[in-house]
């Protein structure tokens, strides 16, 4: 049976869609990724709205990761969700949950006593980290949902650009690409 | 520089063959796949014979299985081990969110333990060579990669019940 001209193009072009739709899929699953970031809880890092990160897969499921570097992660509590966090908790390290969410400065005395497991010391596990928003005081990260599986980090955050602003700088006039800006490891060790 | 039908017939089939490699790999990212089982926690349902060290092959579904509500409490999932993420391990779902569990303790701190929401108790069906939620605690769904729906080989054992 031959086929007309017509089928086999409509064939060979819905074939040639397959292939380049997967490996694009897999460039964007395991190279390099390109997304928006909503939400208060990175800010004054990335905006609160019109913020896109650009992440580098390779640091998936926590591969060569440090204190102090911005990931990508699905969300513990929620896997339809992501988070966007900075680590700053290595596995074996100790960490003070949240000693100001049971403050007598800031808090009722019954909420003092209900907070009061916040207030204690404890030890990330092997294959975790502990993750913040750089906004403490706007952000759900570990001090609610604890320890963070290694395996759910998708990638490590290297640049934001803000889609709102332009192409160039209102106030300079000069190039600045939708305010491109790097994301850098924000941890310092302190000298002894 | 000679165009694409001028190359040797050998070289355009490797290079044609070779772009339906992402479309293998994202099948068997996202829908199904072969994977092999290692070690005797699941025993006897996987990997039953102490005699040999023959491994059990299972076919694994990866598409809806992370949306709350698409697992079931007896299936058997595969997911990465939150002490190595680098480490995929198979073992039974025990207990779904929101319920509380009689644990093994030790080495589980407390004798009983509620599932956080979203989380998932998983424990193998060999419970002395298992190192599951008793150890680390529930699992999040997020966690999981996928659900194994059935054996593919040794042949003999082909599409054995697993329940």
């Amino acid at each position: 049976m031959v086929l007309p001209e017509s089928l086999k193009f409509i064939g060979s072009t819905l074939s040639w869609t397959l292939r380049a739709g997967c490996l694009a899929h897999l460039i964007h699953e395991y190279v390099y990724e390109f997304t928006e970031t909503r939400g208060e809880s990175m800010l004054p890092t990335l905006q609160a709205q019109n913020d896109y990160v650009h992440a580098f897969k390779k640091h998936r499921l926590g591969r060569d990761l440090n204190i102090g570097d911005c990931i990508v992660a699905i969300k513990p509590s929620d896997p339809e969700h992501r988070v966007c966090k900075r680590i700053t908790g290595m596995p074996g390290d100790m960490i003070l949950v949240d000693p100001s969410s049971s403050s007598p400065l800031t808090n009722s005395h019954n909420e003092c006593i209900s907070n009061d497991g916040f207030n204690k010391y404890i030890r990330v596990p092997e294959g975790h980290v502990w993750v913040t928003g750089d906004n403490l005081c706007h952000s759900l990260d570990s001090r609610s949902y604890s320890v963070l599986p290694m395996a759910l980090i998708r990638g490590k955050i290297v640049a934001a650009n803000s889609l709102n602003k332009g192409f160039r700088n209102p106030e300079t006039g000069k190039f600045w690409f939708w305010n491109l800006r790097w994301i850098e490891n924000s941890f310092v060790s302190e000298k002894i | 520089m000679p165009s694409f039908s001028q190359l040797p017939i050998g070289i355009r089939t490797t290079i044609v063959t070779l772009t339906w490699f992402p479309v293998l790999y994202t099948f068997t990212n996202h829908i199904y796949q072969p994977f092999q089982i290692n070690g005797m926690s699941m025993s006897p349902t996987f990997n039953p014979n102490t005699s040999n060290t023959s491994k059990d092959i299972v076919l694994v579904q990866k598409f809806n299985v992370k949306k709350p509500g698409s697992l079931n409490k007896g299936d058997i999932i595969l997911f990465h081990s939150p002490l190595d993420p680098e480490k995929l391990v198979t073992k039974r779902i025990q207990g779904m969110q929101g319920e509380t569990i009689n644990t093994q303790s030790p080495p589980y701190p407390r004798p009983e333990a509620r599932i956080p929401r979203n989380h998932l108790w998983v424990e193998g069906d060999n419970a002395f060579h298992s190192i599951d939620s008793n150890s680390f605690g529930a699992i999040s769904q997020a966690l999981v990669v996928g659900k194994v729906i059935g054996v593919i080989w040794p042949l003999a054992r082909f599409g054995v019940d697993l329940s």
